[in-house]
Order: C-alpha cells, then structure tokens, then sequence
C-alpha cells in the first residue's frame, strides 16, 4: 500500500501554489511554519494508516453512515463531514469552483470523509471563496473530527481567506484532494 | 410611473408638506400657553462593570455587544465590537477593551488590526493600540486575554504562522510579537506571563520579559486530536488555575505557575451516574457541546455544562440540559432541563448565580441558579459569547 502523509502533501501543494502564485511571501511563511513547526500535529489520516482501516458501519460516523453522492447542494453530501458554513454549490458556484468574483483561499482545513459508493476514505480540502460578502445560502456545520484552535488545520471556524486580495468569507468549497487510505 | 403610483406620491408628498407646516404653526403658541420646558438630547453615562452584567455578542450577523442586567432583564449599553472581534473587561473595572481588525475600504484596502479601548463610565473611543494582526475566528474567549494586574494584553495571530502579540495596556503600545508554533487558547499566568493549549496535547508556559518570550512544554495530558479540550475553557483569578472540558466529557484543572500541574481528569458523565463519554460510533450517550459549553462559577467551584444527548464529533451541538457540577466532590449536583436548545452558556459570579445563556436565533435566557427559575427572556439578545465580570 503506498505511504500516505498528509504533511508532506500539504507542503507539495504549497510550493506548486507559490510557484503559481504572486502572493509568495504569504505562502512561503506557511510552507516555513509548516517546516519549521517543531510540534506541528500530523494529520488524523497519517495516524489512522498505521493501522488496518476499517469501513464497516459500526465505526463510522453518524455522518458517514447517512451521507448521500448524489446532491452536492445538500449538507449530507458525503465530501461535506467537517465543512462550516454556507455551501458555494448553492451560491453560484461549484464543488471545487468559487462563484463569479470570488476567489479561492489558497490554504484551508481539510476533512476525511467516506465515500458511501466505495466505502473509502478521501482527504478533502475546504477551501474558502472570498472577496464577497457572506453568501448565506445552504449554511451547514458538519463536525466529523473536527478540532479546536490549537489544531487549525481541523478547525472549520477559522476564516481561511488568507493570502487573497480580500479576506471577507464568501462561500466554502470541498475539493478532493487524494484517497487517504 | 403610472397615473395611479403618481397619484400615491403626490397625496403622500402634501400629506408630508401638512403636517410639517402644521407643526410649525402649532409650535409657538402651544408653547407660551403651557410653559413647558423645551427639552434638549444629551447622552447618558453608566456605571463601572457590575457582577450581575452579562456581556453579549451580537454573533456574525450582528456588530456590537449588548449589555443586559441580569436582575432586570434589561439593556444597559453596547460596546461597540464588530464582526469577530473580540472583548476583555479591564479587571479594574475602567476600561472595556476590543481587538479588532478594519479595512480602509470596507472589506479591501489596508488591513488594520488594533487594542481598541473604551472608558467604561461613557463607553466613548479612548484610544487605538496598532499591532501587527490577529485571527479572524470569532466565539473565542481566549484568543484575547487581560493579565490578572490588568497591565498586559495577550492577543492570538495566525496568519498563517501561529503568535501573538504581547500589549502593555499602561503604556498602550504594542511590546512585541513572538512566535508560538502548534499552540493557541491562552489562559494568563500570573508572574510569569501566559500559558497556552497545543496540537502535541501539552500545556506551553510563555515566560515573558520585556520583548523576550521563553517557551517551554509540559508533559502531554489529552489527546488534541480524537478527544480535544474546548477551547473556550475557564480561568479562575483567585485560585491561579483553569477548568478545562474535552469532547468527551473530561474535566481537569491546571494549576497555574512557571511549571503548570495539571490534576487526574474526572467523567462528568460518570459524575453523573451516567456511563463515561466514548469516542467510538453508535454510542449514544450525554455529551458537552455548544461554542461556549461551559461556564464556571468560581466563588463556589461549580462547572455548568450545556449537554445534549447524540454521538460522538457532536460538540457543537446546542445543548438540551445544563448540567451543574461540583468541582470538589467531583459530582453532578443538578441538572436543568432547557425548553430550547442553547448554544452558549455564562454564570454572574454572585453569592446568588444566575445563569445567561442564548442560541444562534439571538434569543437570550437568564435561570435563577438556586431555584431553576427563568427569570427573563430576551429577544435578540445576540448569538454570540456571553462575557461577565470575573473577581480579581
């Protein structure tokens, strides 16, 4: 089975970010926090592959055992276990799209969340839209290993506008980022 | 516009124009004959924080934090706190204190992150203290802490790297920004500086002086990641120690110094009768939950703790109970049952503790704590935080 680390993934991301990107100096100060951090937590998916994963019903969620593939613009849509806030599905965006002159935060809080169709676990990023004022459409506060301040990159309170031109929250996406087992 | 719309607004215009003219008309005479004192605005002051005041965010939708009398049920002021911002009450009682964050254009422009401090007798603008940032979250009570002397501020950035910013509230001026890796959730730490929760479920102590900062880690005691401790913990001035409450039900107390002790935690569903909080799945049991689940009245050492009944990864749900817990006896004392679910929870420190608590409709509920009696409601109370004066 190959190795997942989460960390290493999140760093990946954000050098190809920087790399893109015109905000560098933003990033590159997360991509050296996220270095340099000596008690930088590693993500739940690292710590659950040690062990054999189990998907059977009696160990998931509430969430995971209702969650539906069908309708992304509902808050039971299984990408959406840890999401806060108001879906950009419902706001004229999209799963992984931010709605017309809004722009996508490139850091976030991640989830992992079972897909009901194959029974397997998918790291996924929530990713702020921002620029705009609160969409307050769809609003939904799904927990599943969701943590505190202490933990951000579990926490769906923070507001992830960080290194976008306005750090008004908009709308929250769910982009798959990888299978996490 | 139609004939009958231009109809309405030339009957609405002289109808305006009568009433107007009217008044003028009205005005001299009626005057002279009643010899009635024309009156003139002014602006009211308050008193200095009283122990039966609760604090109320108005929550994301609205700016401001209301401030209601619990014996009356009514308002007495707002503090002017925008969007999540956070407040601290000067332990002395003569400042109300607000980190915030404003752009010069509204949502763009420059950003500007400042100490805003307002004289607690006329709630007017004293003064702005500029720092370097803070983190946009809201709900936190201690991303933004005041010292027990009443001399330092703390205040938590993330931006994305994790620090904060000391203050010194005497000379209003920023002391210095330091770095704190994997920690946030401060608590104060008299004489020494501050202390702090981290993701390696260790407590850090920041020993501070002058601009230098000294950190150093306890030995881990919870699990910040499958049983995390609410961030909206309890700090109590007096005794020098903090009540922490986890996810599951866990309650331990930290005993403040340049080393913290941290005591053998306790269930408080145990402390109940009830079985103890699990992690796992389909075991429906009590659990804490709420954005400000719990409230400590210190005088006495009694824990109130919004619980409702679900799975677990439930800790935002509001709460259907409120459960009383003495800390001493380590026991379940009462419990009140709550005809609506509420999300946050406050106590007055008072010889006689009322209860505030609201939920996200921005209804506010004060309980007698001696007789379980609801003593008010409050529409539009605000759906955020609830503060209150703590004793020093």
């Amino acid at each position: 089975m190959k190795k997942f680390n989460a960390d290493a993934m999140g760093e990946t991301l954000l050098r190809k970010l920087a790399g893109g990107s015109s905000r560098r100096s933003i990033l590159s100060r997360l991509g050296a926090a996220l270095v340099a951090a000596p008690v930088f937590p590693l993500l739940p998916v690292s710590r659950a592959e040690a062990a054999k994963p189990d998907r059977s019903p009696e160990t998931k969620t509430y969430f995971a055992r209702t969650a539906q593939t069908k309708d992304d613009t509902k808050c039971d849509y299984w990408r959406y276990c840890a999401i806060d806030g108001a879906l950009c599905t419902c706001c004229g965006g999209g799963i992984h799209s931010c709605p017309p002159g809004a722009e996508p935060s490139p850091v976030s809080w991640v989830g992992t969340c079972i897909n009901p169709d194959d029974g397997k676990a998918y790291l996924i990023a929530y990713r702020d839209c921002c620029g705009k004022p609160a969409c307050g459409q769809c609003g939904c506060d799904n927990t599943d290993r969701e943590t505190q301040l202490y933990m951000p990159q579990l926490n769906n309170d923070v507001i992830w506008c960080f290194g976008t031109s306005s750090m008004e929250y908009h709308c929250s996406t769910a982009v798959l980022v990888g299978a996490a087992s | 516009m139609s004939n009958a719309a231009r109809r309405i607004f030339a009957a609405t215009s002289l109808s305006c124009a009568l009433i107007l003219s009217a008044a003028s008309a009205m005005a001299a005479p009626a005057d002279t004959k009643a010899s009635v004192e024309p009156e003139e605005s002014n602006t009211l002051t308050i008193d200095p924080p009283k122990p039966t005041w609760f604090f109320v965010d108005g929550g994301w939708d609205s700016p401001g934090t209301s401030i209601f009398d619990g014996d009356s049920g009514k308002m007495k002021g707002m503090v002017e706190t925008r969007r999540l911002a956070d407040m601290a009450i000067d332990p002395a009682g003569k400042y109300y204190y607000v980190a915030e964050t404003i752009w010069s254009k509204g949502d763009r422009g420059t950003r500007q992150d400042m100490v805003t401090v307002y004289d607690s007798s006329t709630l007017n603008l004293v003064t702005e203290i500029t720092m370097p940032g803070r983190l946009l979250i809201g709900s936190r009570k201690n991303n933004f802490i005041v010292s027990d002397d009443g001399k330092t501020a703390y205040v938590y950035d993330f931006s994305p790297t994790s620090g904060v910013n000391i203050v010194d509230l005497t000379k209003r001026k920023l002391v210095s920004a330091i770095e704190l890796p994997g920690c946030a959730s401060m608590m104060p730490n008299p004489g020494v500086g501050f202390s702090a929760l981290c993701s390696d479920g260790s407590l850090a102590t920041v020993a501070v002086k002058g601009t230098k900062a000294n950190i150093t880690h306890g030995a881990p005691f919870f699990d910040a990641t499958n049983d995390p401790i609410f961030d909206n913990f309890a700090y109590d001035r007096k005794k020098k120690e903090t009540t922490f409450l986890t996810y599951t039900g866990q309650i331990y107390t930290a005993k403040m110094g340049a080393v913290p002790t941290v005591s053998a935690p306790f269930s408080l569903q145990a402390a109940a009768g009830v079985r103890v909080g699990d992690t796992k799945p389909l075991d429906l049991n009590w659990f804490p939950g709420g954005r400000q689940p719990m409230a400590l009245h210190r005088p006495t050492g009694q824990l109130f703790v919004l619980m409702h009944k679900g799975e677990y990864w439930s800790h935002k749900e509001a709460g259907t109970e409120v459960w009383q817990v003495d800390l001493a006896s380590q026991k379940v004392v009462k419990r009140f049952t709550l005809k609506e679910p509420m999300g946050n929870i406050e106590v007055s420190q008072t010889d006689k503790p009322l209860l505030f608590m609201n939920d996200e409709k921005k209804n506010g509920l004060i309980l007698d704590v001696a007789t379980g009696e609801e003593k008010h409601k409050i529409e539009n109370a605000g759906a955020g935080i609830i503060t209150v004066l703590e004793p020093s």
